[in-house]
């Protein structure tokens, strides 16, 4: 057997049950793995060895049982309250039992590290963060994504097999793109959420499971779903594209290594492939940023702001206090933008399975400057991003992230996309892509998963 | 359309109506973002919605109800 930490998240779920891996051992050998390779990436911000030894000596016979994973910080333990990778996050957060922690510990998982994550959640790169930001196993000079960066780089360097992240706009997806995982974001509604510091008013907010492969997704989803995401086997599927600057203003290599995933899906699942329109995509991805953003406002009044932590870095103040001068009708706007993307989403997916564009179009950009070039021109890598991950959280249907190709030595990924609650077809269709491809991408490993020598080479 | 270049009154102006505070890293981020979201915000209001499908307080597990 290959060393038990680089198994699959449901190899080492067998591995355990059937006898072959102490989980006491593997536990240890997650915590080890973690003081060797973290340092150089700064994935995982805190450990708690004898919290885990406990949750292990308590841990049921359930699907997961012994298996180490690492949760997003934007989720209370416990016995220890969520940070939301800021030195202020304007809520008083507390310790506590997440939805999260509460699936993962009913399902026998061991809760083995805290993921670090972008400043309030508030970037798709991850390259801000009070604990400094975590860095791309692929290139540790390079974006990890955001918000879940710490989930992503742990899971992309094989600290662990499986992570617990959060999905406002995009933050489970992104980092799933730029570190090369499978990555799902849940149909709203559909998976734990109890605990978070805004699950009474966000409508846009999930948690979701960052791992290598859709199969390692399926089981972490389950657990968080608290039902068995069955396997299916997608014929025929209608597969929607759009010929617009989604899928078009990309970098060559991103739109390449797309169209030739999406093709490979349709011959793998005997499909066609249909052009629909979206007519309403810009509107809705500016329409979710207001919504996202004006939901975090409840609690926030002139005083908090003008007392935020210094150590909040000037980015985080600044927005925050931007958010205040958000004029209130455009929320209203983007509520009706919100009604009518649905209604367009609805008649859509009567006429196709699942819709396909690049998760994000362009691979991880350099921490220093998060910038990408596309053809029309430079722009932020958050503003590149947000065009392709709002639409889910907006309308609230589910999303996965496939790695599908590589450029620049970095991922390349492509997005998924169903109707409400199709979330096992999701992960149908990014399996059936694993099987075309020959699961080339899924199982490609970044210079730290590979050991000490690659580290230091 | 015009009102981008507003910029300078306007995120002065409103944070002061507010009594919000901010030093000059903090205006130049609030800068950036203004021109950054505020055309699009500009687009997205002179958007038509009269015929927009009313859904208050969508159930976002589902579809939206058949009209």
């Amino acid at each position: 057997m290959s060393e038990p930490l680089d198994l699959s998240l449901r190899g080492q779920a067998a591995a355990i049950a059937g006898g072959e891996v102490d989980p006491a051992e593997l536990l240890e050998a997650a915590l080890g793995r973690i003081a060797e390779r973290n340092p150089a990436l700064n994935a995982v911000v805190e450990t708690f060895p004898e919290r885990s030894r406990e949750m292990l000596a308590a841990a049921p016979e359930g699907p997961l049982h012994g298996v180490p994973v690492v949760v997003k910080d934007e989720w209370p333990l416990p016995w220890r309250a969520q940070r939301f990778g800021a030195a202020d996050m304007l809520a008083s957060p507390a310790p506590g039992e997440s939805g999260p922690y509460r699936a993962l510990r009913d399902a026998g998982a061991v809760i083995v590290g805290v993921g670090n994550m972008h400043e309030l959640g508030a970037s798709s790169t991850g390259s801000i963060s009070v604990y400094g930001p975590a860095r791309n196993p692929w290139n540790t000079e390079r974006c990890p994504g955001g918000s879940s960066s710490g989930p992503a780089a742990a899971v992309a360097a094989r600290l662990v097999a499986g992570a617990v992240g959060a999905d406002g706009i995009g933050s489970i997806r992104y980092p799933a793109a730029y570190c090369g995982l499978t990555g799902l974001k849940p149909t709203f509604g559909r998976s734990a959420m109890a605990g978070h510091h805004m699950a009474d008013v966000s409508t846009t907010i999930v948690s979701g499971p960052l791992c290598a492969d859709a199969g390692d997704c399926r089981l972490l989803a389950s657990a968080l779903f608290g039902e068995e995401l069955r396997e299916g086997e997608p014929r025929g599927l209608r597969i929607g594209v759009i010929r617009a600057d989604i899928s078009e203003d990309v970098a060559p290599a991103v739109r390449e290594a797309c169209e030739a995933a999406i093709e490979d899906l349709r011959r793998e699942t005997g499909g066609e492939v249909r052009e629909i329109e979206l007519p309403e995509l810009p509107a809705a991805t500016l329409a979710t940023v207001l919504i996202a953003n004006s939901e975090s406002l409840g609690g926030i009044t002139p005083e908090r702001l003008n007392h935020l932590d210094p150590e909040l870095s000037p980015i985080g103040r600044g927005l925050l206090k931007y958010r205040v001068l958000l004029p209130a009708v455009a929320t209203v706007k983007s509520q009706q933008v919100r009604a009518i993307a649905r209604r367009t989403l609805a008649a859509v997916f009567e006429g196709v399975d699942v819709i396909a564009w690049p998760t994000v179009p362009a691979v991880a950009p350099p921490l220093e400057a998060p910038i990408v070039e596309l053809p029309s021109g430079t722009l932020t890598a958050d503003e590149a991003n947000v065009r392709g991950g709002a639409l889910a959280n907006l309308t609230g249907i589910p999303a996965v992230s496939v790695p599908v190709g590589s450029a620049e030595g970095l991922p390349v990924a492509l997005q998924l996309q169903a109707a409400w609650g199709r979330d096992e077809l999701l992960l149908d269709a990014a399996e059936a892509i694993e099987r075309a491809n020959g699961r080339r991408w899924v199982e490609a490993t970044p210079p730290p998963a590979r050991g000490a020598e690659a580290l230091e080479a | 359309m015009e009102g981008s270049t507003s910029a300078d009154d306007f995120i002065p102006a409103g944070l002061a109506a507010y009594g919000i505070e901010a030093d000059e890293i903090e205006l130049a981020v609030i800068r950036a973002a203004h021109q950054t979201f505020w055309p699009p915000i500009l687009e997205l209001l002179a958007l038509d919605t009269s015929q927009a499908p009313a859904e208050p307080s969508p159930d976002l597990s589902q579809a939206p109800p058949s009209r």
